[in-house]
């Protein structure tokens, strides 16, 4: 058994900064999302945002450091499958970062929200508000990404709902305390932060052009 | 007496329009007001949000032809027009009548005001007003409306 401050090393700034402006986001999407209206244009804001995060994170995951990178922590099948029989078996295993299930998780959770807020770009609420590349494409094409809009979005409260149970599991069941680690984390180096800080910056100037910039007529 | 004549004149228009149109027709009638009522509103919320330059001008004039066709799709829900051509409009409408008579009057009651309100010049009434409108379009489509698939 690792103990939890062996765990909490496992997390650099950018990484915890991310995960925790993504669930803020994420929460108020859903939130905003339902409520329509006048929150649409809070709604499609925070969908940029999540843009932008996605991007550094995709570049965090090849560049960063070694746990936030995808070549440390994707596993194959056999390898996923054999922890999750040592789940099973009731082990307390604590693998610094992720285990090979959160790994996948990872990436299943990246994809659909990239599809959610791609899909929310061509997307309209048919009353007055439409995402900025809907002007782009066919009505037709509007009402598909709008429908698969809808269905992402149920896919994705059963993935952060697992997601939720996963870390209450460890948390009180395995009482490993990974929240911890998402919040205090490994010491990083100001080069780090520095690096992480560009890549955001990159992301976030073509999500800029992407949603403003190419749009405008 | 003038407001006799027109109440009486928009009684008689709704009379008109739910014995003589057919159930087919009046789908494509509701189906066009809306289309007219998403063009026109969707310009005054782009205002309202500062994505299109304000003008008192066009505020009125959108305003003005969104309160024209807000009152057309009321008359088109008649008989035998959950299924005639293609439509969303979910057989709740004819179940509920008077709850989805009561948001659809809801809705002209706020687009006449914001039809006034646009008039007055104020950016943030005007604002208001397109929020309140917003809220009352989407209490039908949430509830009577199929979702896309």
């Amino acid at each position: 058994m690792i103990a939890p401050g062996a765990q909490a090393s496992a997390w650099d700034l950018p990484t915890r900064l991310f995960h925790w402006a993504l669930t803020v986001l994420v929460v108020f999407s859903y939130v905003t999302g339902k409520l329509g209206g006048e929150w649409m244009t809070w709604h499609m804001r925070s969908g940029y945002t999540i843009l932008a995060l996605i991007g550094f994170r995709l570049a965090w995951g090849f560049v960063g450091p070694a746990p936030a990178r995808f070549a440390s922590f994707l596993r194959g099948p056999a390898t996923t499958l054999a922890y999750l029989r040592t789940l099973r078996a009731g082990n307390r295993p604590a693998p610094a970062g992720h285990n090979p299930l959160g790994g996948w998780n990872v990436v299943l959770m990246l994809a659909l929200l990239a599809l959610q807020a791609g899909t929310g770009l061509f997307s309209n609420d048919e009353s007055a508000h439409e995402g900025p590349l809907a002007a782009k494409v066919s009505d037709a094409m509007v009402d598909r990404m709008s429908a698969i809009h809808g269905w992402v979005q149920l896919v994705l409260v059963v993935v952060v709902a697992l997601h939720v149970a996963a870390v209450l599991f460890y948390q009180l069941g395995l009482r490993i305390d990974v929240v911890r680690s998402m919040v205090a984390g490994a010491p990083t180096a100001p080069r780090t932060v520095a690096l992480a800080a560009a890549f955001a910056a990159a992301s976030a100037a073509v999500v800029y052009w992407l949603v403003v910039l190419y749009p405008k007529p | 007496m003038k407001t006799v004549l027109l109440a009486l004149a928009l009684v008689a228009t709704a009379a008109i329009a739910q014995a003589q149109i057919k159930p087919e027709t009046q789908v494509k009638l509701r189906k066009s007001a809306y289309s007219l009522m998403n063009y026109s509103f969707g310009a005054l919320d782009a205002m309202a949000e500062g994505k299109r330059p304000y003008s008192k001008d066009d505020a009125v004039r959108f305003a003005d032809l969104l309160q024209q066709v807000s009152t057309v799709p009321k008359t088109m829900f008649g008989e035998g027009t959950d299924k005639a051509g293609e439509t969303r409009a979910k057989p709740e409408i004819w179940t509920h009548r008077a709850d989805f008579d009561t948001k659809m009057n809801k809705m002209i009651d706020e687009v006449a005001n914001l039809a006034q309100v646009a008039r007055s010049g104020d950016q943030a009434a005007l604002k208001r007003a397109v929020h309140e409108t917003d809220n009352a379009c989407n209490a039908c489509h949430d509830e009577y409306r199929t979702k896309r698939q």
